[in-house]
């Protein structure tokens, strides 16, 4: 049951973020009616999943939901901001719901009533609004579906004879009955007399009442409050829900009026007993179509637990690997006809990489609706107007760096509504469009995604950060630095430029952790602001995690994978160039290109051979040559951890293992090349770090 | 099979470093290979001694004796690799230590092992489970766990420590 349990969270989880999706959707075109048929459709879903697998909470949750989208949907209420606004709170609680410990959370039962109250308000605003004329279809509306908490009643109603004399008609007693809910009246004569001895003054005439109603029990005793010392009554509840919708057993109901004196309370229960075991084959009934119907939809895809995706990412890495050894096997002998052989496999496990690889992505627009809702409701709280605009949400991500992604570009977000975007009547004193704008712009580069958030808001002061870094003693006030590095120092630890900390961002966890954790999963950030103009800040990612394309080279004995997306040329320089030259420039087809030797930095001997290569990078928007002993070629590198005890050699994100069983180091040339240079900005990190 | 059991069983991994025989509880050692090209890992501690290939996994190698603050291994046919589990804030790691020579596994009764002499030991006690004493040798039992997880060179023989407790430790065990 548990297992079914978490596939329901699953499901629900996603249905709710789809919901999130079309409620955003809506916003924008409140009219859509397939949009409002979605949402509906989403809580359709839920309301019947719930039911079944025991969270009530939600099941008469989203019931009401369901009724007031229902209403949008006959075009009795109009997809108003109001409404939205309560749903898509009601989409946050929902998602509180699915977990059953806050159940005893006091603070989310509070939130159950107080929004199941404004979604109740918002089914009556509609009433009250429309006119009489419309009150018949209403209730029919409000008829069709079952309301909450409707129970179904039996009433036995026989006056005292004298009933007259007090001045009271039992008819309108009936006519109350008749507005606390549906009512089904069946009027007995039988002990009307004949007329010789009947009495004019006197009622004769007794009542059976079904009376569906969502009033309490008090309240239908009330309607007879005046009569009930004299009269003979009885109000027993007889069905926890709307027995009148069953046609079948106001039929029978009718059909035993006729034919009996009265109907008695007996065979009403027992009719009740009927109407529930068809109302039951009645739900499964509607749920098989249900369950057929979104079978048909969703035949296109399939769910697959992350764990086996895993396991395929790792076999898939492991044939890589033997591969590697196959093909290194045929060259090494000479065997007929097992160089094609190992040619082909190297093909085929090339597909099959990319295609296993393919499996795993999934497309950025997945966290894009979460993006959307946070600067709908931050840039309401803030009373700013923004628009978010994204551009590339078909762009896709391997779905460990899409998750581990969510946490960073909602602060960057959150840093750009809170202190990028100004108040609008700034930005009309500045000249700007009164609406502020933070765009999303996902898009591949190479073998990468670039990940693009920009703002038209008040950028970055870079005095201010200037001032604020000599201050907290991370430079020191006669250190010239450029506008890049400048704008660095927002990533340094403990650098929050927010001058006040609010709730939302500047807490002096900022950028640091930002730019912390998409290290981890091997991107980079870069930061580009205008002073008054807004501020852009870039994410680069890899594809994937797992296996890279990699130029193989050796120094010394040792095998280095370099990125085959860094690689720019490869040059061959006599081993004689590089010693005489100065500043570590050489001069390659015209150019100044800074290179590092490689042996030299690694702390090896000096290299005997005559030649050496030059692998010229790309590092920033420079170019960057790296010199080693020389290069093998091209190589598919699976990326394997080296583990915890290196975990301070970061210039080498991983090792992989040669088709000789041997182990080759995957060079970051970025941090390498970083580490080489020793940059003002990044000597400056190097001695922070004790004074923490 | 697991924790439990494992500890229930008497037997030892003994190896050599330099003259001296220590030993380590077998549920810790996976694999004992013999010595094969490691891959230098640059700007490493000098105890990093590179990383190997381990049936398609990438292995770090550690020089247990420069760990012990011993000079460096020099390789001879008798140089090996164990291959350790090693548990390191309750996750477990393969590393592997190199070194000159492995010994026997042992049968060590719980009994026959006596608890790290508290003083008078030239060893760090924290780093030793027990003494045994066989055929009138003594071998030190390590806890592997606590040597291998450090990341500074734990240097066993705890003489750089100068302070009020050394000096009555001086020598006398040896």
């Amino acid at each position: 049951m548990d297992n079914f349990k978490k596939k329901f969270i699953e499901e629900a989880t996603d249905l709710l973020e789809g919901l999130e999706k079309s409620l955003l959707a809506l916003e924008e075109n409140p009219e859509d009616l397939s949009l409002i048929q979605q949402v509906f459709r989403v809580m359709h879903t839920l309301k019947g999943n719930s039911g079944m697998f025991g969270f009530e909470m939600i099941d008469s949750f989203t019931h009401e939901m369901e009724t007031v989208y229902d209403l949008i949907r006959n075009g009795k209420l109009k997809a108003t901001r109001e409404i939205l606004d309560v749903t898509l709170a009601a989409v946050d609680h929902l998602k509180l719901l699915l977990n059953e410990d806050n159940y005893n959370d006091p603070e989310v039962i509070g939130n159950h009533k107080e929004l199941l109250s404004k979604v109740a308000l918002l089914v009556k605003g509609d009433s009250a609004s429309e006119q009489n004329a419309h009150a018949d279809l209403n209730v029919e509306v409000n008829k069709s579906v079952e309301e909450k908490g409707e129970k179904t009643y039996y009433i036995f109603f026989e006056p005292i004879n004298e009933i007259f004399d007090n001045g009271t008609n039992p008819l309108y007693l009936l006519d109350e009955l008749h507005d606390l809910g549906k009512v089904e009246v069946f009027a007995h004569l039988n002990k009307v007399p004949s007329l010789n001895v009947l009495n004019p003054e006197f009622c004769y005439t007794y009542w059976e009442v079904i009376i569906a109603t969502s009033a309490s029990l008090n309240d239908i005793s009330d309607v007879f409050i005046f009569v009930e010392d004299d009269s003979t009554i009885e109000i027993q509840e007889i069905a926890d829900y709307n027995l009148l919708t069953d046609e079948i057993f106001i039929d029978d109901l009718k059909k035993l009026a006729s034919t009996q004196n009265d109907i008695g309370l007996s065979s009403v229960q027992n009719l009740t007993k009927e109407a529930n075991s068809r109302k039951v084959k009645d739900k499964i009934k509607s749920f098989n179509k249900d369950r057929s119907t979104s079978k048909e939809t969703s035949i296109s895809s399939i769910r697959v637990s992350a764990d086996k995706l895993d396991i395929l990412m790792n076999l898939v890495s492991e044939l890589v690997t033997t591969q590697a050894r196959l093909s290194l096997f045929a060259e090494e002998n000479n065997i007929p006809g097992l160089l094609p052989i190992a040619e082909n496999v190297q093909k085929l496990s090339r597909q099959l990489r990319d295609t296993a690889f393919s499996i795993v992505l999934i497309p950025i627009e997945n966290m894009l609706t979460r993006f959307q809702r946070l600067v709908r409701d931050l840039s309401n709280e803030l009373g700013k107007e923004v628009v978010f605009v994204t551009e590339g949400a078909e762009t896709e991500l391997d779905k460990t760096i899409i998750e581990s992604l969510a946490d960073p570009l909602m602060h960057i977000l959150r840093n750009s509504l809170d202190h990028g975007i100004e108040d609008s009547d700034v930005r009309v004193k500045k000249g700007k469009p009164k609406q502020g704008r933070i765009s999303l712009k996902a898009y591949y580069s190479g073998a990468n995604v670039m990940i693009q958030i920009s703002d038209d808001g008040a950028g970055i002061d870079p005095v201010m950060i200037t001032e604020k870094a000599i201050a907290k003693g991370i430079i020191s006030p006669d250190r010239k630095l450029t506008k890049r590095e400048v704008l660095e120092l927002v990533f340094l630890p403990g650098f929050s430029t927010a001058r006040q900390v609010t709730d939302l961002s500047g807490r002096g966890v900022g950028m640091d952790v930002v730019k912390r954790k998409i290290s981890d999963i091997r991107g980079e950030v870069e930061i580009e602001s205008e002073f008054g103009h807004g501020t852009t800040i870039t994410i680069k990612l890899p594809l994937t995690l797992s296996i890279i394309d990699g130029l193989l080279v050796k120094v010394e004995d040792t095998h280095f994978i370099i990125p085959l997306l860094v690689v720019d040329k490869i040059y061959a320089i006599d081993h004689e160039k590089i010693k005489k030259t100065f500043n570590n420039v050489v001069v390659l087809d015209g150019k100044q290109i800074p290179f590092f030797y490689i042996r030299e930095e690694f702390d090896l001997n000096e290299s005997q051979e005559k030649f050496e290569q030059v692998i010229v990078v790309n590092f920033e928007e420079k170019r960057v040559g790296l010199i080693v002993d020389h290069v093998i070629g091209e190589y598919q590198a699976v990326l394997k951890p080296l583990g915890k005890h290196y975990k301070n050699q970061d210039m080498i994100s991983g090792a992989t293992i040669l088709g000789d069983g041997t182990v080759a180091l995957v060079v970051d040339t970025n941090k390498i090349i970083k580490l080489f240079s020793k940059h003002e900005v990044f000597k400056i990190k190097e001695e922070e770090k004790p004074e923490k | 099979m697991n924790q439990e059991n494992l500890s229930k069983i008497n037997s030892y991994l003994s190896f050599k470093l330099g003259d001296e025989e220590f030993a380590a509880h077998v549920g810790k050692v996976l694999n004992i290979l013999e010595m094969t090209k490691i891959t230098e890992v640059p700007k490493a501690p000098v105890y990093m001694k590179g990383v190997i290939n381990l049936r398609g996994t990438v292995l770090p190698v550690i020089d247990t004796r420069i760990k012990f603050g011993m000079t460096p291994t020099v390789y001879t046919t008798n140089t090996c690799i164990i291959v350790l589990d090693i548990d390191v804030d309750g996750e477990s790691i393969y590393v592997g230590a190199l070194v000159d020579a492995v010994q026997a596994v042992l049968e060590i009764d719980k009994n026959h092992i006596l608890p790290p002499p508290s003083i008078g030991s030239k060893y760090k006690s924290e780093f030793i489970e027990g003494v045994a004493n066989i055929d009138d040798k003594f071998i030190m039992i390590l806890n592997m766990d606590a040597v291998f997880s450090t990341d500074e060179i734990t240097n066993l023989r705890d003489k750089t420590e100068e302070t009020e407790q050394t000096t009555d430790i001086e020598e006398i065990g040896s």
